[in-house]
């Protein structure tokens, strides 16, 4: 029998070409899958600012500069001026504190690069998840280990829903913790 | 006993009472003249889901190419996003921290500040939301003693107006060609300053609207001090001088007292609309719907108006006569006659046995029965009753009326405790003549337009346009061009309210204070600084503060020391400024005994014409043409007719016939020599040959959002009043042959009714009853026990907090309120003309009017109508892509991101009270009017801007929920129903919405009036088990059935 050559491209081209095309979208699928939901990223900073020196060495408590966290929606990045209320005296010599202070008595825009962030259509509240005793480190990883700032944990609808319905196994440092809302109004509107 | 009997009825009983019950009533509720005639096209239309024209829109040979805009816009965003795509993480944007933290903001938090409103020249207490030090809503001050909290229409859209793109940025002066050019402060500062000082032995005129600011009266005064040839004219498109003149000639003293209108056992209204715009409503609908407490029967009023055509007073009336208003004077001298029989003695002498009321009720065609009810009720009500009639009828109205209260008695429901005041008494009539004929004479050497239009609103023979030429230099002070800057050498930009400083005076007893939320957001000034500065006589540097210092010294100085406080002056101001009112011990002016006298006026015998009668009435929604550059306000469908985008002339069913026309229809109506063409429109319940237009819009020169807006009604009036300066007697009215699109929300979104004639009533949509039939037998209309009905789902389980509503229809006047305030927390866009023709109309809450029984003698029933959140959502179970669904706390969630427009849920709601967004509105009406970077700043930001292809709907306020949610978890405590208000709610002037938790046994909410006897689910029969209640409406009047 005469192999044909529409044999030939049913039996071996189009399964390899159908091979190639599945395979190398499941691997960019899983090998980009951090850059997908963002874990990793830690990008430079206009300011060479440690959390690992502030938070970590020296103590200072995340509300100290993040003061939304229990009032508001937003954690609020601090202002320049709370960092100005040590650095008026503070290693004042220093080139990235020589940067601070001049953004702050030259009354720029101080530009930090989002690390950390959900959709325009989820209405994440900070408020209402510190206050119900989850610490800062269950979504934002050991911060104080961090000379800068990088997103260890997925931000993706899933990830919050699995803390949602999994209260228990997830913070298992809350006492008598409770599932969270898994409604849509919970987060959209 | 009867309580009993009635929920055991067995099944046969029932029905029999049911049928007889329908026999009863053969009031039928309709919507329009299409519904009641049940025209076919009607039937037709509510078979679609959308209206005629819909598809024209997508006429591919219409839709324009890509524009240079779009192009740009595409290309910018493909090579974004190849940049975005080929980096390894994609950028999240920046994070801007305030540079200096403002002590008071928390960012996500909003904050409130307490001002004044000058929206118009009731100076309502605000309380203005700001975000991030953006205002973006205003709510009512709860401490403000007069408005208590509350908030009109009108209050809630001049947050549009503070954004409105169209506001001027700069000052303008004139070229020599006419035409207006940028200019500087500094410039026009000194042109003006010299020629202040040239100014000779010239008048320099002020030309104002009321005044209510006890110090910017001051700079007034200052101003005068210093050119004593100014004179300051102020004046108000709708005023009360009649009304206070009369009161003056019987009582002595210039000012009409308050009424203490929930005292009111029977109220009679006579060309007025006081739970609308006569007076100040958010104030009187309060104290009114006092007396309309279905839980206090006891003090239950009952209403009597007689109007010209149907008003909002009119709507919510118990009897209700069509009456031209040149025969009330005829009306009430009969009322006098028939009580003085009565044994009632009437102080005076008049011969009033002329007047009999059985022949004026055979003359103008009224229910003598009722009229005797009328005479009845007064009689019985002695000293509980208040009559009052319209600002815009004669003197000897207002004469009579005053006589006829007083010898009802009922001067004991004048107010004593408050009078309004006057900082600055507002302009007689005639006085205006002496300064267009001094302009004429050319005695007039500057004009300032103090933030007025008196071009549009003084009448055309008057000649004031033609006059100002005479006047070499003309100054208008405004927030946007309006007609009489237009004609001015400069126009100067004023700030808005809330981005001003000043103090109100409205009544004794207490002070409010106004206070910026937001530095200017362009180069304007407000008008008092301008003064300042104009006062210092030479060019000096603008000082920011000028005003601000000014007001704080003259309270330190003159106002504060009579207070007599233990605070100091910065306690004092700064408590003042926190609360936004001060309050003081003060004695109003208290009026004298009746003088006989005046009853001089009444002996002669005023016959009603029978000519074709024209009564102008001041806006609902465009005011007195201040805002008819709010698409907020002119997309509000009117009270009464659901017109929106403009104004008509009102004439009735009989009228129309005679002159051989029908709605839209244009008519020529010819008063005097002055003419105007309106299109007309069959308003049920207007009195033959009568003729009513309100007053405010068609202005020449106004903004994108205004232009072509209605017709200007103002023509028709003149400097010598007809038969008074609003009402007139047309020469000639006829059909002018053209026609016009008139377009109303009245048909749409109607309930799938097509079937079943007369579905408002069968299908028990509108319920109502009597109070007689209430206090007979509270359970008249069987409600506690709902149709059980099996549901092929599994229930929903309600563990926590179970939202609901409750909608009390004995309060709810149908003004309107709550549309604009839900606009306005909930992102709603504006559509236009063109889309609401189509019912594209995006308000998420609507309130459905129904009349029923004769054309000519309507009932009127209010209904508002917004997402029920239905229990069984009939939404829910067709949305193929689980947008919208339910939620633990009992709401149909809407999902907008997830929403891929398929539209099932709008064609499956029974209610009707989904939207959907046809076009981005933002981008698509009035040519990205929107979407300006100034406008999008009134945007909620807890609320998602919807965009083109997503359905949308009545969330119950959400945001508010998950705020209240948030603020219950801080403080560690579980959340209770009357944590939160939804907007609605907090603007309905009468408290006729109530919100609260349904799982909560022991509220109010739920024991007062989610469980109320007369409480209905409007199409319960369809077994959608929904979560707004509506307590029926009962009619105070004497026969049981409605």
């Amino acid at each position: 029998m005469r192999k044909s050559l529409l044999d030939y491209i049913l039996k071996v081209r189009l399964p390899i070409t159908l091979f190639v095309i599945i395979a190398s979208f499941t691997i960019t699928y899983f090998a980009s899958r951090a850059e997908d939901n963002g874990v990793g990223y830690s990008p430079v900073q206009p300011i060479n600012f440690s959390h690992k020196l502030h938070a970590g060495q020296m103590r200072i408590d995340c509300q100290y500069c993040h003061t939304g966290v229990e009032r508001s929606r937003n954690a609020m990045v601090p202002a320049v001026s709370t960092c100005m209320n040590c650095h008026t005296i503070a290693k004042k010599d220093s080139p990235e504190i020589k940067k601070l202070r001049n953004y702050y008595y030259s009354n720029i825009a101080l530009p930090w690069v989002r690390v950390h962030k959900v959709p325009d259509f989820v209405y994440f509240n900070h408020s209402v998840h510190v206050n119900s005793g989850i610490k800062c480190e269950s979504c934002h990883g050991d911060v104080r280990q961090m000379t800068r700032i990088t997103q260890v944990h997925s931000f993706s609808m899933s990830d919050c829903l699995n803390c949602h319905r999994h209260a228990k196994e997830e913070l298992p440092y809350i006492k008598d913790v409770k599932n969270g809302p898994d409604n849509c109004f919970a987060c959209h509107r | 006993m009867s309580e009993v009997k009635n929920i055991h009825q067995p099944k046969a009983d029932n029905q029999t009472e049911d049928k007889s019950k329908t026999e009863k009533l053969d009031t039928n509720y309709w919507r329009s003249f299409k519904d009641l005639f049940r025209d076919t096209s009607l039937i037709e239309a509510s078979n679609h889901e959308f209206g005629d024209g819909v598809k024209d829109d997508f006429e591919p040979s219409k839709l324009s190419g890509i524009s240079r805009r779009k192009f740009l816009a595409l290309v910018g965003a493909s090579a974004a996003l190849a940049g975005a795509g080929c980096s390894d993480y994609r950028s999240k944007g920046d994070i801007i921290p305030y540079n200096k933290m403002p002590e008071e903001i928390t960012v996500g938090k909003a904050n409130y500040y307490a001002s004044t409103s000058t929206a118009c020249s009731h100076g309502c207490g605000v309380l203005i939301k700001t975000r991030e030090g953006r205002p973006i809503k205003v709510d009512g001050n709860p401490d403000h003693p007069v408005s208590k909290g509350k908030t009109c229409a009108k209050c809630q859209a001049s947050i549009l107006s503070l954004y409105d793109p169209e506001r001027l940025k700069f000052p303008m002066r004139k070229s020599r060609n006419g035409g207006f050019l940028k200019s500087t402060w500094q410039h026009v500062d000194d042109e003006i300053i010299n020629a202040l000082n040239k100014i000779g032995n010239k008048q320099i005129a002020f030309v104002s609207q009321r005044i209510i600011s006890p110090t910017g009266k001051k700079v007034l005064d200052d101003f005068v001090k210093q050119y004593p040839n100014t004179k300051i004219y102020s004046y108000e498109l709708f005023d009360e001088q009649i009304r206070n003149s009369a009161w003056q000639k019987c009582y002595g003293i210039n000012k009409f007292p308050l009424i203490s209108w929930d005292k009111a056992k029977v109220i009679l209204g006579l060309e007025t609309d006081f739970l609308g715009t006569d007076g100040n409503k958010v104030e009187t609908s309060r104290l009114y719907t006092q007396g309309r407490e279905v839980n206090n029967l006891k003090k239950f009023n009952r209403l009597y108006v007689a109007e010209s055509t149907l008003s909002v007073t009119g709507m919510n009336s118990d009897y209700r006569f069509r009456l031209r208003p040149d025969a009330q004077f005829e009306f009430v001298m009969c009322l006098l006659n028939e009580i003085n029989k009565n044994g009632i003695s009437v102080p005076g002498s008049l011969p009033l046995g002329g007047y009999s009321l059985k022949s004026f009720a055979g003359k103008y065609s009224l229910s003598l029965k009722n009229l005797k009810q009328l005479v009845k009720d007064l009689a019985s009500a002695k000293g509980e009753s208040v009559i009052y009639a319209g600002r815009t009828l004669p003197e000897n109205v207002h004469i009579a009326v005053n006589l006829l209260n007083e010898a009802l008695g009922n001067t004991a429901l004048y107010r004593t405790d408050s009078i309004d005041v006057d900082v600055l008494p507002l302009l007689k009539h005639e006085e205006i003549k002496e300064l267009v004929n001094d302009m004429n004479a050319g005695n007039v050497g500057m004009i300032i337009h103090y933030d007025s239009n008196p071009v549009f609103h003084f009448p055309d023979d008057l000649g004031y346009k033609d006059a100002l030429k005479k006047v070499p230099v003309v100054v208008s002070i405004t927030g946007s061009q309006n007609d009489s800057s237009e004609l001015g050498n400069y126009t100067l930009p004023l700030s808005h309210d809330f981005e001003s400083w000043g103090d109100a005076k409205t009544r004794t007893g207490f002070y409010s204070f106004q206070q910026p939320v937001i530095d200017p957001i362009f180069s304007t000034r407000q008008k008092e600084a301008i003064l300042l500065t104009w006062l210092k006589g030479k060019p000096v540097v603008f000082d920011e503060m000028v005003y601000h210092k000014y007001l704080m010294n003259n309270w330190q100085n003159n106002l504060y020391p009579t207070f007599n406080t233990k605070m100091t002056f910065t306690e004092f101001w700064n408590a003042g400024l926190h609360d936004g009112i001060a309050i003081l011990e003060e004695e109003p002016d208290s009026f004298g005994s009746f003088n006989s006298s005046a009853l001089s006026e009444l002996q002669n015998a005023v016959k009603a014409s029978s000519k074709y009668i024209v009564v102008l009435r001041e806006s609902y929604q465009a005011g007195d043409g201040k805002f008819l550059n709010n698409g907020w306000l002119l997309e509000l469908p009117h009270p009464v007719s659901k017109i929106t985008w403009d104004n008509y002339a009102a004439v009735s069913h009989n009228t129309a016939k005679d002159l051989g026309i029908k709605s839209n229809d244009m008519i020529a109506i010819r008063v005097g020599d002055r003419k105007l063409e309106i299109p007309a429109f069959i308003q049920p319940g207007t009195a033959d040959k009568t003729i009513t237009i309100e007053l405010g819009f068609g202005r020449k020169v106004v903004g994108i959002v205004g232009t072509g807006v209605g017709f200007n009604a103002n023509v028709l009036r003149s400097k010598s009043a007809g038969i008074s300066p609003w009402i007139y007697l047309a020469n000639n009215v006829s059909k002018s042959g053209s026609s016009y699109h008139l377009v109303a929300t009245m048909e749409h979104h109607m309930f799938g009714e097509a079937l079943t004639k007369d579905a408002a009533q069968k299908r028990k949509i509108i319920q109502e009853g009597t109070v007689k039939e209430y206090q007979k037998d509270a359970h008249f209309l069987n409600t506690e026990n709902p149709v059980k009905m099996e549901s092929l789902y599994n229930p929903h389980e309600y563990p926590g907090v179970k939202w609901g509503m409750a909608v009390d229809l004995n309060k709810c006047v149908g003004c309107g309120d709550c549309v604009v305030a839900c606009n306005a927390e909930n992102n709603i866009p504006i559509v236009g003309k063109d889309q609401v023709a189509v019912s594209r109309e995006m308000q998420w809450l609507r309130v459905d009017r129904y009349y029923s029984g004769s054309i000519d003698d309507p009932v009127t029933s209010n209904q508002i109508m917004l997402c029920q959140q239905c229990d069984n959502a009939p939404c829910e179970n067709v949305c193929p892509v689980a947008a919208t669904t339910h939620s633990p706390d009992g709401l149909n969630q809407m999902i907008y991101n997830r929403c891929v427009g398929t539209r099932y849920c709008s064609n499956n709601c029974p209610y009707k009270v989904r939207r959907f967004n046809f076009f981005n509105y933002r981008d698509h009406f009035k040519d990205n009017y929107q979407q300006s970077h100034l406008l999008s700043l009134v945007y909620n930001p807890e609320v998602t801007v919807r965009s083109r292809g997503v359905m949308e709907k009545c969330t119950f306020c959400i945001q508010r929920i998950m705020e209240a949610r948030s603020n219950a978890i801080e403080e560690h405590r579980p959340l209770k129903g009357s944590d939160v208000r939804t907007a609605c709610q907090d603007a309905c002037n009468t408290e006729a919405i109530k919100f609260g938790d349904m799982n909560d046994k022991d509220s109010e909410f739920y024991k007062k009036y989610r469980t109320h006897e007369l409480g209905y689910y409007v199409l319960e029969d369809v077994n959608t088990r929904p979560n707004v209640t509506y307590i029926a409406k009962l009619r105070n009047i004497e026969s049981e059935e409605v």
